[in-house]
């Protein structure tokens, strides 16, 4: 099959996918057009609700063209030894789209800012490609688009957001470990579980003080910073290099 | 309870800062620490200076010119360099450099003008094919003009050397960048590094003087101990206090044979120079200069290519090959190239030792 049957093949696939959830948000949307900076985008992730199936990997690929070997969000999995007991561990990793982002700041040509509703994004236009971002985020949510050339991340699906479409990771995830919304909305669905379950949310790595707009449910202290364990890094592409 | 975690599944990150990174800084490095050893044979004319200062003038030119090719290189847009003019950030150091850079090859490239013109009007003086840019270039003494000039690219020197510290300092996200003795390290090893290099240019294009010798080993020898005590100043920072980012940075790579060996090989880069540096100030030759390059380069190597293979939020290491492309050998044996090149040109058209040169010439009608 060649790429541009394939590419077709995929947008139409999209386009079916999305198509009702597009028609009926992109009405409401149409009707009540919100302003800019009206929202605060944010996430939960129930980590006891994924299943490491890494749908939500592959939909963020697909949906945003990520480059192979390039990940802007994927689920990394542990083999947990206790008391007798061997489990499997999940965590979802993605930008945690902070409200104090280390990558704004250092970012020289001011490509890489904060949205008015909340979502970092970066200005690939206007991006230089120093990686001086990759090296301040604490999470390793950053990379060089080997294609684009320039800093790339997860935008929280911005551009389907606008559409009144859910990001790609969140419509796709079979566990519904992905939980996204508006915090400016104090009905929305993460508003009453940060406000319901407020003692069961934690952040990654809160002593960087990044403030994350990324939430977890059922979060293990263990893996919240940089995790203490055997590696066993997998690189898909690696037996090719 | 006793509990294991294995990684079963995670991604690796390409490091964004390529070797490139690591020429860069080690030629911006070498070139403002030999700047500042010019001046004081150059600009302030001390007679026991004058051959080492010449030396260190030609290696701030060379490394220099070659930085700014490899920080263009190491950026994933070169062609887009003009958005750090046009569109600047006041809130990152990268920005600031981008403006400290020119400023201070622009100063450099004066000053070492205003210092060498008379060699080159001397030099054209006697023909050859290269005497009508020797003419174009030469010029009347003005050793007040040499002096203001050396003390405005010193300026220029020591905000590079602030900037290419700080810019790394303040990366939070990474404790091995994030200490504050850092910048000093990176000014000492440049220092160790660019008296290296002009007992190498001295070998190569100088006078070869034993009392030239003598001084940038004695030289050398201090400032490796400077050093090794920021060094140890690191280590006991990193064991009596806990919090530090100098704690967090050994405990990541305690446990890593490479990482021992690393800090094994730098150890030895920087205290084998010393002691020959200091035990034998003349007659070894070529061998302190290049092990003083050596440690230099090893240090940047080992922060940046190093640090860069630790996961910030992963457990174990990011595998990073260097590549024989580009972005790995062939960017490092380039711009060694560049610089060769670079050594070429100048010692071609610059009268560096002989008639022509100052060198030749009263001390007091230097510094008249």
């Amino acid at each position: 099959m060649d790429r541009s049957r394939r590419d077709f093949l995929r947008e139409i696939g999209r386009i079916t996918a999305g198509a009702p959830v597009a028609l009926a948000a992109g009405a409401a949307s149409a009707a009540t057009e919100p302003a800019k900076g009206a929202h605060r985008w944010a996430m939960v992730v129930d980590v006891g609700k994924c299943i490491g199936c890494q749908a939500c990997t592959i939909a963020c690929i697909m949906e945003n063209n990520v480059p192979e070997d390039s990940f802007r969000t994927f689920v990394s999995t542990y083999e947990v030894a206790q008391a007798g007991q061997v489990n499997a561990y999940m965590l979802p990793r993605l930008c945690n789209h902070c409200d104090n982002p280390p990558c704004v700041p250092v970012c020289p040509v001011g490509a890489t800012f904060k949205a008015a509703d909340g979502q970092v994004l970066v200005d690939a236009d206007a991006c230089v490609g120093c990686g001086y971002c990759v090296q301040a985020c604490p999470y390793d949510a950053r990379f060089i688009n080997k294609e684009t050339r320039t800093a790339d991340k997860c935008t929280f699906c911005s551009h389907r957001v606008e559409a009144g479409l859910l990001p790609a990771c969140v419509e796709t995830c079979v566990g519904g470990a992905r939980i996204f919304g508006d915090l400016a909305d104090a009905n929305s669905a993460v508003s009453r579980i940060l406000a319901e379950r407020r003692n069961e949310i934690a952040v990654l790595k809160p002593e960087e003080k990044t403030q994350p707009n990324v939430f977890y449910l059922g979060l293990d202290p263990r893996f919240a910073g940089r995790v203490d364990g055997a590696p066993t890094l997998w690189r898909p592409t690696a037996d090719h290099e | 309870m006793t509990s294991s975690i294995t990684e079963i599944l995670y991604v690796g990150r390409d490091p964004a800062w390529a070797p490139w990174a690591v020429q860069y800084f080690f030629l911006i490095g070498l070139s403002f620490a030999s700047l500042a050893l010019s001046l004081p044979g150059v600009a302030f004319a001390r007679p026991a200076w004058r051959g080492a200062s010449r030396m260190a003038l030609l290696g701030a030119l060379v490394c220099g010119l070659a930085a700014p090719v490899a920080l263009l290189s190491d950026l994933a847009q070169p062609g887009r360099f003009m958005n750090f003019y046009l569109h600047p950030a006041g809130s990152s150091w990268m920005a600031w450099g981008a403006f400290f850079i020119p400023f201070y090859l622009g100063s450099l490239l004066l000053y070492a003008w205003a210092a060498l013109a008379p060699d080159l009007r001397a030099a054209a003086a006697e023909g050859g094919i290269l005497a009508p840019v020797r003419r174009l270039l030469g010029g009347e003494a003005r050793p007040g003009l040499v002096r203001a000039l050396g003390w405005l690219a010193l300026v220029a020197a020591a905000l590079v050397a602030l900037y290419t510290g700080v810019e790394v300092m303040v990366v939070k996200a990474r404790p091995l960048w994030n200490t504050a003795l850092l910048p000093f390290q990176f000014a000492a090893t440049a220092f160790a590094g660019a008296i290296g290099l002009a007992i190498l240019f001295d070998k190569l294009a100088g006078d070869n003087e034993p009392a030239t010798k003598a001084l940038l080993n004695r030289l050398l020898a201090k400032t490796l101990a400077i050093v090794v005590a920021i060094g140890a100043i690191w280590f006991a920072a990193a064991l009596a206090l806990p919090k530090s980012s100098e704690a967090q940075a050994l405990a990541q790579v305690a446990n890593s044979s490479v990482w021992r060996l690393n800090a094994l090989w730098l150890a030895a880069a920087t205290l084998v120079p010393l002691v020959i540096a200091a035990a034998k100030p003349n007659g070894s030759g070529w061998l302190t200069g290049v092990l003083a390059l050596n440690a230099a380069w090893m240090f940047r190597w080992t922060i940046f290519i190093g640090g860069q293979d630790i996961p910030k939020t992963g457990a174990g290491w990011y595998a990073h090959p260097l590549a024989l492309g580009p972005e790995g050998l062939l960017g490092i044996v380039g711009t060694a190239g560049l610089c060769l090149t670079l050594f070429i040109v100048l010692t071609t058209l610059i009268p560096w030792t002989g008639r022509a040169s100052v060198a030749t010439r009263p001390a007091a009608q230097i510094g008249a």
